[in-house]
């Protein structure tokens, strides 16, 4: 591993399982830039499920969400020599699959009622009682259900970012620090208002 | 509850956004073949590449005489513009008819994942933009077009698709 490859990294990982982390993408990286495109494969895997996630999370359907998703990644081939650290490849895939899905949903726009554009908006997945039968986890859905949709959108993302690109992905949904964290809080607050009040929640 | 901008979120938050994680991978899991997909659309010879965008994917016809059921796709990139029509052929492979805008004579190769007999199949559009690609198998496949043009050549390319 070249020893410039983790060097843009804007916060040097403190622990080391964090640090063997973004080594290992690092040469990834490193790697797919040299032109053997197959070392993401590792890279793809890890950050997939993140961003479908934040192409759902714009309410798009499965299959634009899946093309979006493809779509960010062969928009990547051709920036690799721009993305220099593990944290700026989370930030730069997350911003694009939400400009991605941003633009896709506009073009819906055209042919949907407005009222009718707020069920697209909310796409949230449907509780099965056959899939979550943790009583605390249901409890958990229900109240996120009552948060605003500006807030799901964002606890359900953060939610999915590994904690090393916490920052950088927050910077990318365009909440840069100085907002991130109130507003994160605020949305994080609300749910835990919510479920203080209910009788049925404990967190662990 | 929560430090100053930019920390870490506190014991009782990880919890919530733990359980948040674990409840959205549960309920609204990325299909199965995402990944294969996704790795299928990268793997390209050439990194200079342009883009297309999936515009429209649409199946017309779908009567009772399945034989001539018909699904158009469009794709837009900066420079082009591709739409394709896939037809099913009785034994069981597609046929595609495709064709470019603005018009040009370009080299058109339709990708195939690697368990198909051949690569990758090519074809060459004629002066209306059009091409014909037949006995396609069907799977995962990516069209790649190469443009020639007089500032240089440019290679647009699809995200993958089901065939």
């Amino acid at each position: 591993m070249p020893a410039d490859a983790t060097a843009g990294a804007p916060r040097p990982p403190a622990d080391p399982a964090r640090a063997e982390r973004a080594a290992r993408l690092a040469g990834c990286l490193e790697r797919a830039r040299a032109g053997e495109i197959g070392a993401l494969e590792d890279v793809v895997r890890e950050l997939n499920p993140l961003l479908w996630h934040v192409a759902r999370a714009q309410g798009l359907d499965e299959t634009q969400a899946a093309d979006v998703v493809q779509t960010a990644w062969l928009e990547l081939v051709r920036r690799l020599a721009d993305i220099r650290s593990p944290q700026a490849l989370s930030a730069w895939l997350v911003s694009t699959t939400k400009r991605e899905a941003w633009q896709v949903r506009r073009r819906g726009r055209r042919t949907v009622q407005s009222d009718e554009l707020a069920e697209v908006a909310d796409d949230a997945p449907d509780l099965s009682e056959r899939l979550v039968t943790d009583e605390r986890d249901q409890v958990l859905w229900r109240h996120f259900q009552r948060l605003s949709q500006r807030c799901r959108e964002l606890l359900r993302i953060v939610a999915m970012v590994e904690r090393p690109d916490y920052t950088t992905v927050s910077e990318a949904l365009g909440m840069p620090r100085g907002s991130i964290g109130p507003t994160r809080g605020r949305c994080l607050e609300k749910l835990r208002d919510l479920l203080r009040t209910d009788p049925q929640w404990s967190p662990r | 509850m929560t430090g100053p901008a930019g920390d870490w979120p506190d014991e009782i938050d990880e919890a919530i956004l733990d359980r948040l994680r674990d409840l959205h991978t549960r309920l609204d899991p990325p299909p199965a073949d995402l990944t294969t997909r996704v790795l299928f659309a990268m793997a390209l010879t050439d990194l200079d590449i342009e883009v297309a965008r999936l515009r429209a994917d649409q199946l017309a016809g779908s009567g009772a005489r399945a034989t001539e059921r018909t699904r158009t796709i469009s794709f837009e990139a900066a420079s082009l513009s591709i739409m394709v029509t896939v037809v099913e052929e009785p034994d069981g492979r597609v046929r595609v008819d495709g064709w470019l805008a603005p018009p040009a004579p370009h080299r058109v190769e339709l990708r195939m994942e690697p368990a198909a007999r051949r690569s990758a199949l090519v074809a060459q559009a004629d002066e209306a933009g059009r091409f014909v690609l037949a006995a396609v198998p069907r799977g995962l496949a990516q069209l790649v077009v190469h443009v020639a043009a007089a500032d240089g050549a440019t290679t647009v390319v699809t995200p993958s698709l089901v065939l």
